[in-house]
Formats: C-alpha cells, structure tokens, sequence
C-alpha cells in the first residue's frame, strides 16, 4: 500500500500541526508527497519534513517527493534540506 | 481574530508610525537638517516596513520599498550626495510608499503606474551612470502610450502573490545583477560564516528563516547548512517549535553591519553568531548551543550605529501618556536589558531620536478595553457623588471619620479619571503628520507654492475627538491653498514670496484644544462673497453686514466660491459641512480675514468628550452646570453696577469694564420676564473668543466633577445647551453651553457687541 500527501501551498506556522498529525496518520507504509503546489515552504514545515523522512527511514518504509515545484525546490536549496528533501535530479547546486 | 491577522493589524500599526517617522525624517532633510543620525533612521523606517511586509508577502510594497532602501542606502553610505531635492524625490517616494501600504491593507489602490516611474526614478538616483537597462525606458513608453493597462493593474495589487509584474519596473532579477557584480569584486576575506538558531518565537511572530536566508543572498552567494540534530522524533515534535539550526557560509563585500540588518525584525527570537572566514559548523553552532540562554545577553544583536533605539525606553517615562501603565512593562526588562528585550519593543518602531516621550507608547490596548474602563470610571465618579450626597443628608459631621473617609474617596475617584484619562489622550501628531502630503498634493494640482508650518504638535488630547479632528483640517487646509493662497506670480506681483505659507497650530485654551489653520494669501474677497450669497439667494441684497459677518456666509450651506468645480475643494461640501461636524462634536468654528494678508480659521473642541468640571447652578428651578473653565468669577452685582442698555438689555460695570448681563433662564426659555441681576447670583463667563459675559443665575449650589452624556446621541442637539449629566441625587442636568447662550443673546440684539470683533464665532 502506497499513502500520498499532497502538500498544501502555503507551508507555514498553521500548517505544521496539521501537516504532522497528516504523516502520523500515514504512519507504516510507503509514502509520496507530492510537492507539485507548494509556493512558499517555512521552517516549521521543513522541521515536520525532516522529522517525517526520519521516521519513514526508521520504520523502513520508502518516502519519496514528487514533483516539487519550483518554489519548493528553491526553498528547499536555500535551507540547505535539498540533500535530505529533493529527488537526486533536483539536488543540484545549492544557491 | 485569527493569531496571524493580529499580528497583521500590529504590522499595519508599526507601518503607520513607521511612515510618520519616514516623513518626519524626510522633512528634516528638505530643510537640510538631515545629519546621518536622520538618513539612518529614515533608512531603517524603510527597511522596517519592507521587512515586515516580506514576511506577509506583500511583494509590491516589498519590492518598492526595496528600490527606495537601495537609494536610502546608498545616501547612507555617502555614495548618493543628500540634497535638498533629493530630499523632494524622496518625500514624494514616501507617499507612494504610503500608497503600497494602504493598498496591501485593503484601503485604496495604488497609482501603478506612477510607482513605477517613481521606482525608475529612485533607481536613476541611485546610480546616475547606470544605462537604464530594462526598467526606466520600458516602463516609460507603457505609461505614456498604453494609459489602459494602469487600472487593470491597481485591482491585481492586493493579491500580492498574483503575476502583477505588467507594469512593474523591477524585476528580482536586478538583485541578482547587484549579487553578481558583488560576487566578481570578491576577495577571499570576504566569506562569512553567520551561525543561525531560531527561536520558536521568530515563527509565532510571522517571521520566516526562509525569508532571512533569502535576505542573506541578496548579500552575495549563501551556502546554509543544516543541523537537524536536535530535531525530535517526528511522533515527539512540537510542531511549532524550532529545532533546527542553521550555519551559512556567505561571501559578500558588505560589512558585518549589512548582515546584521538582515537580522533586525528577529531580534531577540533568533540567537545569532557572525564570525569572518569559513567557520567549522559544528563549532559555530556549538558555541551557540553552549550557554543555552544567556546568549542574547552576552550577543550584542543590535547593531553599532543604533544604540539609540534601545536608549529611549529607559529615558524618562514620565512623559508618557501611558506613564502609570509603562513602568510595568519597563520593570520586566531589565534596563542593561537583553538588547533582545529593549530591541523588540524599540526597533519595529525605529523611533528616531528627536522625537519625545509621547511618541513611543509601549503597551498596544484595544481601545474598547480603555473606553469601558472610562465608562466605568464615569459612573464610580456618579456613585461617588450619589454617596456623598446620601452622607451629606443624613447630616453628618463633615469632620467625622465617614466624611473625610468620603473626602479621600472622592480625591482617588478624581486621580484615577486623570489618570484613565490620561492613558486615553493622544498627542495631535497622528493628524498632523497626515497634512504635509495633502499639502504637497493640493499644491501641485492647484498650480501654488506652499509651504507647511506646523506648530504644537505635541498638544494632547482625548483620542475620541483627535479620530474627528482629521476631516475638518483636511478640509480647512484645502481651503486655505485653493481659495486663501494666490498663485505664485500673483504673490510676486503682490510683492510677496512666491511661496506662501500655511500655519497649522494647535494648542489648549481655557480647557479646551484650538485648532488654527492661517494662511497669508488674499484673505476673504468680501465683495464677492457677498455677490455670490445674493446670487444664490442666501441673503437679501440690501442686507447691511459687518465684515465679520460677510466672512462668515461662507459657512452657509449651499454656499461655495470656487467659479468653477476645482478638484480640490469643490466637492459639493463646504465649509457648511466643516461647520457642522465640528459643532456635532461640541466644537466652534470661526474665520477672521484680512484683505492681502490671509485668512485663519480658528476651531475649538472640547478636550475630552467624557468629563467636565463645572458649577451647579439654580435657574428657574432648574438645575444648570456652567463649566468651570468658561467662568472667572462669581459675584453679587449692587444695584448701582447694573445698567440699562437699549429697551431690554443691559450691562454689569465689573470693575473698570462693561459687560453684558444674560439671564440664562430668559435665553434658555425657561421664564418669560427675568428677575432683578441684584436678586440672583452673577457668573462673570469668558467664551471662546476671550468675550465676556455676565450670566444670571438665581443661586449656585457648588462646583462638581460631572459625567458628560450626550444630549445628540441620546436626543438630539438643543441650542445653549452642550450636553447633559446626571447628578448625585439623580437627576439629569444639562450642561450650559456658554458660547452658544452668548451668542443667542446676541443674536436676539439688545447686548453691545464684544470688544474683539474681529473674531466672531459662527453660531
């Protein structure tokens, strides 16, 4: 079973606490999240992002981003999360 | 509301006082006073306003406000020499700034068109030699040929986030251009590494680390580097809390204070170390792990050139008007204080230095929280006076123990009205620092030179009358330049600087504010006045009038001189409309003109629309208060001090004068035929326009601190009298309105005119 989470497009202080209860929920299977809408990421999001993919690692469970877009792949860069976050053919130079 | 919204509404707050300061600064530039502690802090008012509206993403305004820092910058550093005109290009930058923030916030649009000109010109400022790449020639030819596409632009302004770019001059990719040429004068001492750790309250206030990242780059090149390690399990995470941590090597030619003002709207909420050269990450974070808490104290975050900001606050508080509310909050900061305390309150503020006290209220109050507390108050002073008469009945000793108990009652039940009071009054600043922009504009769309002279800025009073005062100036000053002020060759040939000057004052008389608003133009064209009150069929023809009265008509409804509908004052209101709002607030107008000096309109107000220290008076078995500023003496005229004058009136010898005696029962309509003056008691009343008056009352009960009630909005205005109370025993009296009871005296003739007749108020 594959779960998907479409992320929102503004990921900032209010989305955290749902963002988070959103990937608890997905818990213990394979996960896509589709970044397709994003225009702006915050840190707090990026926090649950990081803590997310963590978890996933742990339990063993594939976690993947798909098609970001572009404002989320910049952001992204920006944070220096691009190694943790993008799909390898978006993890070029970090501006 | 919503927690974001609020902190929106704080914003758009800071923005208003920002915007002040900006013009404050800005006006002390064009009469060349501005030293470099002024462009600083005109400099950070920008920067605080584009900070600020980074964070919402209000990108027109952030991107304005950023081609104005960029000039403000440079004339910081010295690279743009400060002018006087610069200082005029400045100032009108301001009011498009002004335009971006009003926009942002729903109210009005924004003249895109002539923002974008305006940024083409700030950037030429900036740099002269630059060939106007993109932006300026573009953006020209689009204005010039192409008006159509302007207002299609204005709606798309409030959604900041919408591709609104049509008409608009600069691109981010500008920054990038100024990143690149940084980046090619790179020497290698010029890497950075700037160590990051958010605190959770940076992301509550709205901030972003993604913005100061991206703040950094415009720097030059930036590489963040993230350390997650302190990040809980995702089943253990705070959501709104900050974990994480970041350490950015950065490579850019600007100085530490350039980075350190990236960081100015977190201070406080983000522990920040900068240290030169490629430091290791883990040492640099670890130096800001080490001591977890005091870091903001032993981090000097605010930076060197604005120790002034955070000295302020622990200067004098006493001038305050939230003097009793302020110590509190001062008491929490220590006062070597965490900058991060000092600078939270202080910076969104950047207060520049000259202004006083007043200025920088630390407490932000829902004002319906204070005017509940001033209702409350009203009616503690009610019950107050309901108990010491219940005491006074009861005939009890006024040296006893309950009496003088009552006694100190009453003294704290009038500190704590000051004091509530007080917190409530306002310097007329907020109104005042509106007019020099309506002054700019009115002037350039009528064709006149004019200058603003502003004087008593800092008189205080009640907010409920300083939210009305606005209107009646705007209109009095477009008065005053349309119609008061000749155009500038009618000045030369009039042997007057082709400048003319208008006055704005305001300033407290006999318990009450003055507002004057002068110009020295022509003054009043009585002739013509007159003409067009016949024309229009206001006044008989063969009506024989005063000057004074002919000034005057103006006030008449249906009554406006311009020949032609002028943009600027012939809006289909007049000075009727002026007239009337000012007397709905218990307010006078009034003009005195002198032909080929000018005009000056004089407005009082009352004070406060909530209180009132008056004298409680006996008429025809009426109850009466006379309020106490009005009334210099009071006395028992002889028979031989009074004298007839004409067949009903007559006067009061009061030492070596002559006044008129008014019965107040007889003007009010309360009898028909007035006693014998030697049978009452006289009030010896200055009005508004230093006249005097002698008032007949039959007895007078004492002087009292009354709630005022208005009689307009629970009635309806009733002529002579200003507003109504209610009184210990509970009973409603009405508040004697002098000028008004003088007026209609005199209005129904048989009293001599007042000695100053150069000033009559309009009744």
């Amino acid at each position: 079973m594959v779960a998907a989470i479409s992320l929102p497009e503004n990921l900032d202080l209010k989305t955290a606490a749902p963002l988070k209860a959103a990937f608890l929920e997905r818990r213990g299977a394979e996960i896509i999240v589709e970044a397709d809408q994003v225009r702006r990421l915050g840190g707090l999001c990026l926090q649950v992002l990081l803590a997310a993919r963590k978890a996933w690692e742990q339990d063993g469970h594939p976690f993947s981003i798909k098609g970001p877009s572009e404002a989320f792949v910049e952001t992204t860069r920006l944070f220096g999360a691009a190694g943790a976050l993008l799909p390898t053919e978006f993890q070029g130079a970090e501006s | 509301m919503d927690e974001l919204e609020a902190i929106k509404v704080t914003f758009f707050q800071e923005c208003e006082e920002l915007l002040a300061d900006l013009e404050g600064g800005l006006l002390a530039m064009e009469e060349g006073a501005g030293d470099l502690e002024t462009v600083n802090a005109v400099f950070r008012a920008v920067h605080s306003i584009k900070g600020g509206a980074g964070a919402f993403g209000l990108e027109p305004l952030v991107r304005f406000a950023h081609v104005f820092e960029t000039l403000l910058d440079a004339v910081r550093a010295g690279s743009v020499p400060n002018t006087v005109e610069l200082a005029a290009v400045l100032l009108r930058a301001s009011d498009i700034l002004a335009d971006h923030v009003s926009a942002a916030r729903g109210l009005g649009d924004v003249d895109m068109a002539a923002s974008a000109a305006m940024a083409a010109e700030l950037e030429q400022w900036t740099d002269p030699n630059a060939t106007p790449t993109a932006p300026a020639p573009v953006a020209a030819p689009t204005v010039a040929e192409e008006p159509a596409p302007a207002p299609a632009l204005i709606g798309a302004d409030d959604d900041a986030m919408d591709g609104d770019d049509l008409g608009f001059v600069f691109v981010p990719q500008t920054i990038t251009v100024e990143a690149q040429a940084a980046d090619a004068e790179l020497i290698p001492s010029n890497v950075w590494t700037v160590s990051i750790r958010p605190k959770s309250d940076l992301y509550r206030k709205a901030n972003e680390t993604a913005l100061l990242l991206r703040e950094l780059s415009r720097l030059g090149p930036i590489k963040a580097t993230l350390d997650d390690s302190a990040l809980p399990l995702l089943q253990n995470l705070d959501p709104e809390a900050a974990f994480i941590t970041w350490s950015v090597r950065l490579e850019t030619d600007q100085d530490e204070t350039a980075i350190r003002e990236v960081f100015e709207f977190v201070d406080g909420d983000c522990d920040l170390e900068i240290t030169r050269g490629e430091g290791s990450v883990e040492a640099s974070i670890a130096a800001l792990t080490a001591p977890a808490e005091p870091v903001a104290a032993v981090e000097p975050i605010a930076p060197a050139p604005e120790p002034v900001e955070v000295a302020p606050p622990i200067a004098p508080p006493a001038a305050a008007p939230v003097a009793e509310v302020a110590p509190a909050v001062e008491a929490a900061k220590p006062a070597a204080a965490a900058p991060a305390a000092a600078a939270a309150a202080a910076a969104p503020k950047a207060t520049p230095v000259e202004v006083p006290g007043p200025g920088q209220s630390v407490i932000r109050v829902d004002p319906e929280r204070i005017d509940r507390l001033i209702d409350l108050v009203g009616e503690l002073v009610i019950n107050q006076a309901m108990l010491a008469q219940r005491v006074g009945e009861y005939g009890i000793a006024p040296s006893s123990n309950l009496a003088m108990g009552l006694d100190e009652l009453e003294q704290l039940t009038r500190e704590i009205q000051d004091s509530v009071m007080a917190i409530r009054a306002q310097p007329v600043k907020s109104v005042f620092q509106r007019m020099p922009r309506l002054v700019r504009e009115v002037a350039n769309m009528t064709g006149k030179q004019a200058r603003l002279v502003m004087d008593g800025e800092n008189t205080e009073v009640d907010k409920t009358v300083i939210e009305r005062l606005s209107d009646p100036i705007t209109h009095m000053l477009r008065n005053a330049i349309d119609h008061g002020l000749e155009s500038p060759e009618e000045r030369k040939a009039a042997g007057k600087n082709p400048e003319g000057v208008v006055r704005l004052a305001a300033l407290h008389r006999s318990g009450r504010i003055v507002i004057e608003v002068s110009d020295d133009g022509k003054g009043i064209n009585r002739e013509r006045v007159f003409g067009i009150a016949v024309k229009k069929g206001l006044i008989a023809p063969d009506l024989q009038l005063t000057d004074e009265e002919i000034d005057n008509l103006i006030f008449l409804p249906g009554f406006s001189t311009a020949e032609k509908i002028s943009d600027v004052s012939g809006r289909g209101v007049g000075m009727d409309v002026v007239k009337r709002s000012v007397q709905a607030l218990g307010g006078r107008i009034s003009i005195s003109s002198r032909p080929g000096q000018g005009s000056t309109f004089t407005l009082s107000l009352p004070l406060t629309l909530a209180v009132l220290d008056g004298m409680v008076v006996d008429v025809a078995g009426e109850t009466l208060v006379v309020p106490l500023a009005a009334i210099v003496e009071s006395l028992r005229p002889k028979p031989e001090e009074v004298r007839p004058l004409g067949p009903v009136g007559s006067v009061l010898a009061v030492r070596d004068s002559f006044v008129p005696l008014i019965d107040v029962g007889l003007t009010l309509g309360y009898r028909e035929e007035s006693p014998h003056p030697t049978d009452g008691v006289v009030l010896l009343v200055e009005g508004e326009d230093g006249s005097r008056a002698a008032l007949v009352a039959d007895a007078i009960h004492g002087q009292r601190q009354v709630v005022i009630k208005s009689l307009e909005q629970n009635y309806q205005q009733v002529e002579g009298v200003a507003a109504a109370t209610i009184l210990g025993d509970g009973r409603v009296a009405l508040i004697l309105d002098v000028d008004a009871t003088i007026n209609l005296r005199r209005r129904e003739g048989g009293a001599p005119r007042p000695p100053e007749p150069s000033l009559i108020a309009a009744e």
